[in-house]
């Protein structure tokens, strides 16, 4: 189970982020679209961390700047203690080795002009590290046979397809997974497939998770802490278990009352 | 009122829906459950004779007495849109963007022969009936300047308009957010006549309807009343369905259907799940005829409970 | 990638074969030398060896045919060429940059060059450096180079938002390396089926500019030039013009055929039906 204690290993202060849109009159500025407006996080190393929200919310902006995919207009990231805002791409090699994100989508997540195998190598080969058998050894923990590495993605399921993208994301032995909306694109049948492979996996690597989702209950079943966005903002956060029984923001219990449930019904 | 017999679509050589049959009375509301290549849009889209180019029906289907299977397009068009009509799931791309949202709901009535005032003026009432506040504004907006919930209920409106005795919801609330599916669901509830609500979601047919289609490979695999068919499921599938359905405890393993859902055409011979079923034997070579009365189903060993 | 193989990719793959094969053909036999004057069978009537007959200078119209199959084909491939190797590399660019004004400046000088017509730039380098073959090819393929860069940026501009590019830049990777490794790979469909379009505009343009007296040099044998010698005997004898115009015709109907064949072939949403759901 996750210690809680020192440095958190994923911070963000006050995080805003703001995109103007294009102008459609000549004598007024272009509307200013607020995605995330001042967002404050914590991960510890080797917690499972859940981020729902629905669209609108800023969830995807949130991933976007803990990936270094995109510059806050304003507020800090701190990674391992280290400021991770307003670094060039160049000085950002130790965060590529130790934050890894597997998308939602995996049919447009990978590209459909590459092998297998060399989609699963490309963070090692982007960070100049040696391949070897890794990609045979990655296939294989995510329950895929060797001889997948010379395929192209199209002869996949959407489900073998995520399991690629997986471990693709586990090639640098990142110490953080993140993960968005990983299993939504998939058939019901086959998401508790995904979603137990990720439980294995971050039991056996050791590994923090981040794990973006709009379906409260499968972050409950995937994570031990959540926060809940709306309208760019942390609206509640803590104990997943607390907030499905209590929870205490009206959003949350409009989201949690929203949501049909099998149980519920029958 | 609906009623359907045999149902086969093909593309070519290949059989994408296999014999479908069954039947929607009334103010019946029946929901057709299944995944990604289960046939269910196609079995919709055949009805309302919407078929993609090279896709063909094939069998009987038959509202209020009128042949939807095998019959010219002129005839067609005088059911769709009147007696019967379809909600699609993508709000975006189903609606004209260049043209306001009260323009496209009184289009469909003036299709139908309404004069174009009365349509224009029913149209309002309409938009104000799917719950949008404020309609005489909403119908002078054009669609992008409504969000996706505004925009499925412009959609529920369009396809109400003429009163139809049959309306087809295909995955209407997938695009959605959680929030806004539950009052698009409530609003559906409310409003329908006869319906056939097609989802992937368990939970939200459940919500909606009273009778439910389950649907593998192009094939019912199992059909009964809700209630019966979730708490009591016979196939496998079913069964298989709703484990992975329910999430359980944080820590614990989740239920799954091993393998995945093969392509269009590489679906097994005889028992079409029998590759991914954990109590397949050489019996399962054979097809299963669907059996049983009200609660029918289409499995040699199925699981047997009360 | 497969895709469905349609009519007009055949068709288009014949029509261009034919041209192909005959300029092959032609590099090894000819059955008479196309550029050999010779007064005793001018004008001579097809038969005979003289397939298609001859023209006023008793030059086999066939022959004719076979080696002008070449010109045709150099000044599409260098023209297209340089128009790729230009123009790719200039969209890809503003379709990847994240200043906005970069990607502004090139599509406006792209607008420039494209507003200047072809056939004056290609009288003005004429001018100055000679007409000829090669100053024909170098103006076509600076025309063209904007409807490269066209397609090139609005394709990177499609792959750019992709989660596979966003997982490539997650992985570390740089942009050069992306854009080689991701960005090309994925618009190259697009760049061919442009790049068959372009060739059939450059061989009409290569034909206007030998009609025009700019292009191809006699004795040089072209088939826009064959067909300006006809215009004087049009009346008489309209056969020399039929054979040349045909073949323009046909050249450039298969090089859009196959264009459009390529692109419905290429494209992955007009593949087989998608049979899902």
């Amino acid at each position: 189970m996750p210690t809680h204690a020192g440095t958190p290993l994923i911070e963000a202060s006050d995080l805003t982020r703001v995109y103007h849109r294009p102008r459609t009159s000549l004598t007024k500025p272009g509307g200013a679209v607020h995605a995330l407006r001042g967002v404050s996080l914590a991960v510890q190393k080797g917690e499972r961390y859940g981020i729902v929200g629905e669209s609108g919310s800023g969830k995807s902006t949130l991933l976007r700047l803990l990936c270094a995919l995109d510059k806050p207009t304003s507020g800090s990231i701190r990674f391992g203690g280290q400021e991770i805002t307003g670094l060039p791409e160049r000085r950002l090699g130790f965060l590529r080795r130790s934050l890894q994100i597997v998308f939602q989508d995996p049919m447009s997540s990978l590209d459909p002009r590459m092998r297998v195998r060399d989609i699963v190598a490309e963070p090692l080969v982007a960070l100049g590290e040696p391949v070897g058998n890794r990609v045979t050894e990655l296939l294989d923990e995510v329950g895929l046979p060797a001889a997948a590495a010379e395929r192209y993605p199209h002869q996949f399921s959407g489900g073998q397809r995520q399991r690629i993208a997986i471990a693709r994301a586990l090639a640098p032995r990142p110490a953080v997974l993140v993960a968005d909306e990983p299993v939504s694109a998939l058939d019901v049948s086959v998401r508790g497939q995904i979603l137990n492979l990720l439980a294995d996996l971050v039991d056996e690597h050791g590994l923090t998770l981040v794990f973006v989702s709009h379906d409260l209950s499968v972050v409950r079943h995937v994570c031990e802490t959540v926060a809940v966005m709306h309208h760019g903002e942390i609206v509640e956060s803590g104990a997943v278990d607390d907030i499905w029984i209590e929870p205490r923001h009206p959003y949350t219990r409009a989201l949690l009352a929203a949501v049909p449930t099998l149980e519920g019904l029958l | 009122m609906l009623s359907v017999e045999g149902l086969t679509v093909r593309a070519g050589a290949v059989e994408l829906v296999h014999d479908v049959s069954f039947h929607i009375g009334p103010g019946e509301r029946v929901g057709l459950i299944g995944e990604s290549g289960s046939g269910k849009s196609l079995t919709a889209l055949s009805l309302m004779g919407l078929l993609p180019e090279g896709v063909t029906a094939g069998g009987k289907a038959r509202l209020h007495d009128r042949d939807l299977i095998g019959v010219p397009e002129s005839k067609l068009k005088d059911l769709r849109g009147r007696a019967m009509s379809m909600v699609f799931q993508e709000p975006m791309t189903a609606l004209n963007p260049l043209m306001r949202v009260g323009a496209q709901v009184a289009e469909v009535m003036t299709l139908h022969g309404r004069p174009r005032d009365q349509a224009r003026a029913r149209a309002v009432e309409l938009l104000g009936e799917v719950r949008l506040p404020d309609p005489a504004q909403v119908a002078r907006a054009y669609p992008h300047q409504l969000s996706g919930g505004q925009r499925q209920r412009v959609m529920l409106a369009i396809a109400l308009a003429n009163e139809p005795g049959l309306l087809i919801c295909d995955e209407p609330t997938t695009a959605l957010d959680v929030t806004v599916q539950k009052q698009m669901l409530d609003l559906i509830a409310e409003v329908a006549p006869a319906l056939l609500f097609i989802t992937h979601d368990l939970a939200v047919v459940a919500s909606v309807c009273e009778r439910v289609l389950v649907m593998y490979g192009g094939r019912v695999v199992e059909s009964g009343p809700i209630r019966e068919v979730f708490t009591r499921p016979r196939h496998r599938y079913t069964e298989g369905l709703l484990a992975a359905s329910k999430l359980t405890p944080r820590g614990t393993r989740l239920p799954t259907i091993q393998g995945s859902v093969p392509p269009a055409g590489q679906f097994p011979g005889g028992c079409v799940f029998r590759n991914r079923c954990p109590h397949a034997d050489t019996a399962c070579e054979k097809v299963p005829a669907l059996t049983g009365e009200g609660h029918a189903h289409a499995c040699w060993h199925p699981a047997d409970r009360g | 990638m497969k895709g469905r193989v349609n009519a007009g990719l055949i068709a288009g793959g014949v029509l261009v074969g034919l041209v192909v094969a005959m300029a092959l053909v032609s590099f090894v036999w000819t059955p008479h030398d196309p550029e050999l004057v010779d007064a005793a069978n001018k004008l001579r009537e097809p038969g005979d060896g003289y397939l298609l007959g001859a023209d006023k200078f008793g030059r086999d119209t066939f022959s004719q045919l076979m080696v002008g199959a070449r010109t045709t084909l150099y000044v599409g491939i260098v023209a297209v060429g340089i128009a790729a190797l230009i123009g790719t590399p200039l969209g890809v660019i503003a379709g990847m940059t994240r200043l906005r004004w970069l990607s502004e400046l090139v599509m406006r000088v792209n607008d420039l060059v494209f507003a200047f017509p072809a056939l004056l730039l290609a009288v003005m380098l004429g001018a100055v450096y000679g007409a000829g073959t090669l100053t024909a090819m170098i103006a076509i393929g600076v025309a063209t180079v904007p409807a490269f860069a066209r397609v090139a940026r609005a394709a990177t501009m499609q792959v750019m938002v992709t989660d596979y590019i966003l997982a490539a830049r997650a992985a570390g990777r740089r942009r050069l390396p992306v854009a080689f490794r991701h960005v090309l790979p994925n618009i190259g469909s697009m760049l061919i089926v442009q790049a068959s379009v372009s060739f059939a505009i450059a061989i009409l343009a290569e034909a206007a500019l030998s009609f025009l007296g700019f292009g191809t040099r006699p004795p040089t044998p072209s088939w826009g030039r064959m067909l300006q010698e006809s215009q004087e005997l049009l009346f008489s004898t309209p056969r020399l013009a039929l054979w040349p115009g045909l073949a323009i015709a046909l050249a450039v109907l298969g090089f859009n055929l196959l264009g459009d064949g390529l692109r419905d072939y290429l494209d992955p949403k007009l593949r087989r039906i998608r049979a899902e759901r």
